[in-house]
């Protein structure tokens, strides 16, 4: 049987699909969590953190072709592998088949407060045009306001658990479709491994935001302009 | 010795969704059958055959099913028993909550009442080649020897009937979609690790890496859940993962 240049296409863009939500997305995921996470030792590394980020050569373009792209690629393939399928883990009742719908939602989930995320931190900062040592107060004024609200606790409490759970669940799904746990024993120690990586990624969230919400400092610019 | 169960007078109520024709829309009729001790789901659709009358007195045309080995080997019985995709011959009535209901499995098209037309099954083992080259028209000498665990893990996975469970079970294979399926890949790997076999390893493999293919599979790991052979089909999807990943990497750099 002759194969289409349709069959190549297909099995090239899912196993892209696959590997975007490993690198760069899921890799990022873990950075910026561990980088929002030093509010929680002090104000002063935060800021010395995003300042760091915000100084970087290239940050749009680096920002573009290495998180905005993939992830777009990612979340648009998301949606056809999700119409690919019908959920029946009503009827079906195992774990495994509950966590393959959770990780449609989940991913539905965080494409939908990436939107909202995005809306009110980086637009914003683009729009009023406030780069290099000015992003870092304009940044953590918005933060500082959002996590006041219970509305902005319940919002980023659900996407960072949307999206913690995504990506350690995704890490075992992509182990497990590239064929790096195959026994039923690796790949049941694979799932309590993740498990632990999610567990700690949210833990990590949730300490940032209670920080936030507790504490809310504001920053002046650490070089003048 | 088994215990048998006391005889009881009561009858059990069997709902069962009727289709007359392909094209036509399904409707549900219930009956009820004797209580005999042992009766699985094949006794008693016999049992309704004799006299095909509905709760309410009707009589009407006898419900059709599939079924032949009657031990749970050919697979030709699968339909949907209260809602679950097995065997009806191994089902056994006195293992089951009752009011019992009968469907035809859902994501094959229906022949009539209680029979589907499984052909998709057998044309995806004929797109991956599931089976062994022999002699064509010349004799192509003996075969390499097959090492004792190979043989003895390729015991278990040809244990595969096409029954359809794990396919039916599938969040992933819908009417409308070209999914290959749980009971394919476990072939690929069947026939993959055959010492013979595997000179069409390639093939097989290139077939799976396309629409429907080996990607689509959502790791729902439904169908080991519900093989009614124990085949660990979970474990023929991920070395199926594994051969086709390092084939796309070879061809990256040879074709
Ligand atoms: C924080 C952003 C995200 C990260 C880190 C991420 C990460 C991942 C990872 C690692 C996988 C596993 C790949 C595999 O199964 O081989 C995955 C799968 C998936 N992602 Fe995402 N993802 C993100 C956002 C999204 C979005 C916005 C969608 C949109 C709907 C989405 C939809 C999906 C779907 C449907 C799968 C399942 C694929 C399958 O099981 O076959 N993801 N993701
Ligand atoms: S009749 Fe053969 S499996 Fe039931």
């Amino acid at each position: 049987m002759a194969k289409s240049s349709k069959d190549e296409i297909h099995y090239l863009l899912l196993k892209l699909h696959s590997l975007t939500g490993i690198v760069p997305i899921g890799a990022f995921l873990v950075v910026h969590l561990c980088v929002n996470s030093l509010r929680t030792v002090g104000v002063w590394p935060y800021q010395l953190s995003i300042d760091a980020i915000n100084n970087l050569p290239f940050l749009l373009i680096i920002e573009i072709t290495f998180i905005y792209i993939p992830l777009l690629f990612h979340s648009v393939m998301g949606f056809y592998v999700i119409h690919l399928g019908k959920t029946n883990a009503h009827r079906y009742r195992h774990p495994r088949n509950g966590l393959y719908t959770l990780q449609r939602v989940s991913g539905a989930v965080v494409f939908v407060f990436l939107i909202y995320h995005l809306g009110t931190t980086v637009a914003p900062k683009l729009w009023e045009g406030k780069h290099y040592f000015e992003a870092a107060p304009f940044l953590i004024d918005i933060l500082n306001g959002e996590f006041q609200t219970w509305q902005g606790m319940v919002i980023y409490t659900i996407g960072i658990i949307s999206a913690t759970f995504h990506f350690s669940n995704g890490l075992w799904g992509f182990c497990v479709s590239w064929g790096i746990l195959i026994g039923q024993n690796a790949q049941r120690n694979g799932a309590i491994v993740f498990a632990m990586v999610g567990l700690a990624l949210t833990v990590l969230g949730m300490a940032t935001i209670g920080e936030f919400n507790m504490n809310p400092v504001p920053v002046e610019a650490t070089v003048a302009r | 010795m088994i215990e048998k169960p006391a005889m009881t007078e009561k009858n059990i109520i069997i709902k069962i969704k009727r289709q007359d024709k392909p094209a036509s829309s399904a409707y549900w009729q219930t009956f009820e059958v004797p209580h005999r001790p042992f009766a699985n789901i094949i006794s008693c659709l016999m049992e309704i055959q004799k006299s095909p009358t509905t709760g309410n007195g009707e009589t009407v045309s006898p419900v059709t099913w599939d079924s032949n080995c009657l031990e749970e080997v050919c697979g030709s019985c699968t339909m949907l028993i209260n809602g679950q995709v097995r065997q009806a011959c191994t089902a056994l009535v006195d293992n089951l909550t009752t009011p019992i209901t009968l469907e035809p499995m859902s994501k094959f098209p229906v022949v009539r009442d209680l029979q589907v037309d499984r052909e998709r099954m057998f044309k995806n083992l004929k797109k991956v080649k599931a089976w062994i080259d022999i002699d064509g028209s010349h004799d192509i000498g003996e075969g390499p020897i097959m090492q004792d665990q190979d043989r003895a893990k390729r015991y278990i996975m040809s244990e595969c009937m096409t029954c359809g469970c794990c396919l039916e079970a599938c969040p992933q294979f819908t009417m409308d979609n070209s999914f290959l399926g749980a009971a394919t890949f476990n072939q690929v790997r069947l026939f993959n690790l055959h010492p013979t076999g595997e000179m069409k390893k390639e093939e097989r493999l290139d077939a799976v890496m396309g629409e429907g293919g080996i990607t689509d599979c959502g790791n729902a790991q439904v169908c080991v859940e519900v093989c009614p052979k124990n085949i660990p089909l979970t474990e023929s999807i991920a070395d199926i993962g594994r051969q086709t990943t390092w084939q796309a990497i070879k061809n990256l750099f040879t074709k």
